[in-house]
């Protein structure tokens, strides 16, 4: 009776802890995609029983030969360069993308690669304000951060840069501004506006009609900012035919995005666009249309991943999107956080750098925001059937 | 000593644990060492820990509360609401810990008096408070507070450590005392054992019950108050999951989910336990999933680990006469309230 007894309690506990595990879901590609091998620091002291528990998910960092730089060594030889790569969340196309990109310019530059950390849930902010806080104790030389969230991270970036790191947000800013040394922003975020507008105008033709927008999480401050941008254009007589019915968040989460999408149409009969400027709603409404067999009547446009949306807009169900390389963005963030953390360059309105093969950039006062330095990558590209495959 | 070993048994196991843990952590991590990442270990987890304290009450008493999380985003979506409308923050707060004791009245008076299972009135208000959260700051973040409410959440008060941490200790400790060593204490341990017992023996297990799932609630949302100070911000969906990893920790820490057994020391080492485990991982770039399921792994090593200490012991001296934390056997047919 005991043993059945305890058999129940272990029972018990495995679900609760396997359902503890649901949160933090995706969390394994990011294991995948770290490049485990630069956690070497191992080397330096005891490699083998502290290498142990780490192993079972990181097989290589144990095969890391000792040479292999230790970035989050704090006492390591100085002129080495370690840094973390925060994306919103792990598990998202785009954000692996500006992973490479940052490996491609750390191997150029000679430096160990960033660590690719990041929380599972693009919603879970106080996720990022741990990996900040934890890569201060690291005492790494470069922070580079897409902002999941509104001003949440805002302490924990400050005492970051007070401990003389350099703090580069990419992707997604900062909204206040503080703490950060600069923002590489993908595209200007007002030109943002004018270019959903224009696919918009471009799907719907001139009669236009009822369109809804559907967004990451509620206080993304980039895809805030690109939405405050389309409403502004909306203004314009030329758009006057647009009319924004519904604004509605998918948290950048596959299952969310598509039910809401399907809500929008619930709640909107004569809605003709869903808006998604995130690469994950724009692909979940898209196929959220297709298997409603909507795609005659319910256009989607946003911003899209061209590989994620080839075959939605081979079949029409999302005729043309927009987007930037994210491998360039990672690219350039990490030469913008090198530069910075080697004082090869100051964040300071007018200061110049090069970013390897994309060239010169000036950094300037970030016209979005209230306070903030920016320099603006570009362009945009917008796809349709004919440049998408 | 050897009784002091057979009765601490799990603390040990814990300790050893844990020892391991900071071991891992000293090797693996320069940084570890050192009075900032201690107070940041506790820092960036607290709120959990906070409800962990009084999740002990709850589950010691043979109950369970699975609302602490949305509890949490209710108190703090109270607040946020109110200062919106320019209600001065103070005064916000205050309403917020009162919509959080409500919320607790709410739950123990239908566990009391209508002696529903506390796993179902719960689990609704699990549901029912998040979505009130939902309703009072819909889709956005709430911020803008004034300056001394973010910095009681994230600035030092007494040396090195906020606020947070202070509320932690004072709660750990209280626990400790009320648990251990006072009449009501005991009492929470007899209803866990047995409801029907304690009923005969003149407790008023109708208003304890009541007590503790207000004061559970009160603490959740005092801890939400503290995540929104933190954070600057409310969230409807903020704390979103943090029941699971609350009871996870008080199982770890030895306490036995039907009740009546279970001490405030395990329950400690298994908070540090869990945040040096994070906070080393963390500091060692492990992801979050590595570091759940490690959790996971040290949770039922652990119980199993027990179960083999004490069938030993059994096979050597016969039936044990005293019960271990965690091991926790209710009699059968059990009567007790509850999950």
């Amino acid at each position: 009776m005991k043993l059945t007894r305890t058999t129940a309690a272990v029972v018990a506990a495995l679900a609760l802890v396997a359902a503890g595990c649901g949160d933090d879901d995706e969390e394994g590609s990011s294991d995948t995609t770290a490049p485990s091998a630069s956690e070497a620091p191992a080397a330096t002291d005891a490699p083998d029983a502290t290498d142990a528990p780490p192993a079972t998910d990181a097989p290589d960092a144990t095969d890391a030969p000792p040479a292999t730089d230790a970035p989050d060594s704090t006492d390591g030889p100085a002129g080495e360069f370690s840094s973390i790569l925060l994306p919103k969340c792990t598990g998202i196309a785009v954000f692996d993308q500006a992973n490479e990109g940052a490996i491609e310019a750390a191997g150029e530059l000679g430096v160990a690669e960033a660590e690719f950390v990041g929380p599972a849930s693009c919603t879970d902010s106080t996720g990022q304000v741990e990996f900040v806080t934890n890569a201060v104790t690291q005492g790494v030389n470069a922070i580079m951060v897409s902002n999941n969230a509104g001003d949440q991270i805002e302490p924990a970036v400050e005492a970051a840069a007070e401990a003389g790191i350099a703090v580069v947000s990419w992707d997604s800013p900062i909204p206040s501004g503080a703490g950060e040394s600069l923002f590489v922003a993908q595209v200007d975020f007002d030109e943002t506006g004018t270019v959903m507008a224009d696919m918009a105008v471009s799907i719907l033709g001139e009669a236009g009609g009822e369109f809804a927008i559907l967004s990451a999480s509620p206080d993304a401050a980039n895809q805030n900012a690109w939405i405050a941008s389309l409403e502004e254009v909306l203004a314009e007589p030329e758009y006057e035919s647009l009319q924004l019915v519904d604004t509605v968040y998918g948290n950048d989460d596959a299952d969310e995005s598509y039910n809401q999408a399907l809500a929008l149409i619930d709640a909107h009969p004569d809605l003709k666009l869903i808006m998604a400027p995130t690469t994950v709603g724009i692909a979940a409404a898209a196929k959220a249309m297709q298997d409603e067999g909507l795609c005659e009547t319910v256009k989607v446009s946003g911003l899209g991943l061209p590989d994620e949306m080839r075959s939605y807009t081979e079949n029409g169900c999302a005729p043309q999107f927009a987007l930037w390389s994210f491998v360039d963005l990672g690219y350039v963030t990490f030469y913008a956080a090198h530069g910075l953390a080697t004082g090869e360059f100051v964040a300071e309105e007018g200061a110049t750098f090069t970013a390897g093969r994309m060239g010169d950039y000036t950094i300037e006062t970030d016209p979005t925001r209230d306070a903030g330095l920016r320099i603006v990558m570009g362009p945009f590209t917008v796809y349709d059937e004919t440049n998408v495959g | 000593m050897a009784e002091w070993a057979r009765r601490y048994t799990w603390e040990l196991l814990l300790a050893v644990i844990l020892l391991g843990t900071v071991a891992f952590n000293i090797s693996e991590s320069s940084g570890y060492l050192g009075i900032d990442n201690f107070v940041n270990l506790f820092q960036l987890h607290i709120e959990k820990v906070i409800v962990v304290v009084t999740m002990t009450f709850i589950i010691v008493s043979g109950e369970i509360d699975l609302s602490v999380a949305s509890v949490m985003a209710w108190s703090a979506s109270v607040l946020a609401s109110l200062h919106e409308h320019d209600v001065p923050l103070v005064l916000a707060i205050v309403a917020a810990l009162l919509a959080a004791a409500g919320a607790g009245l709410i739950h123990g008076w239908c566990v009391a008096r209508l002696g529903l299972p506390s796993l179902v009135v719960t689990l609704a208000g699990l549901i029912g408070w998040r979505g009130a959260a939902r309703v009072l700051v819909e889709d956005r973040s709430v911020g803008d507070y004034p300056g001394w409410f973010d910095r009681l959440g994230q600035d030092d008060l007494v040396g090195p450590l906020p606020l947070a941490l202070l509320v932690f200790f004072a709660l750990v400790v209280a626990g400790w005392v009320i648990l251990h060593r006072s009449a009501a204490g005991r009492v929470l341990y007899v209803i866990g054992d047995n409801a029907e017992v304690a009923r005969y023996s003149g407790v008023n297990v109708g208003r304890t019950r009541l007590v503790l799932f207000t004061v559970s609630s009160t603490v959740a949302g005092a801890a939400g108050i503290l995540f929104a100070a933190r954070l600057g911000t409310v969230r409807g969906d903020m704390a979103n999951g943090f029941e699971l990893e609350v009871i996870t920790i008080v199982l770890l820490g030895g306490v036995s989910i039907f009740g009546g057994s279970g001490r405030m020391s395990g329950v400690l080492l298994a908070v540090l336990i869990v945040l040096n485990l994070r906070n080393g991982f963390g500091l060692a770039n492990v992801g979050g999933n590595t570091q759940t399921g490690v959790i996971g792994a040290i949770l039922i090593g652990s119980v199993l680990a027990q179960n083999l200490i004490q069938w030993f012991g059994e096979r050597r001296r016969g039936p044990v006469t005293h019960v271990p934390a965690g091991m926790y056997v209710p009699p059968e047919p059990s009567t007790a309230g509850g999950p």
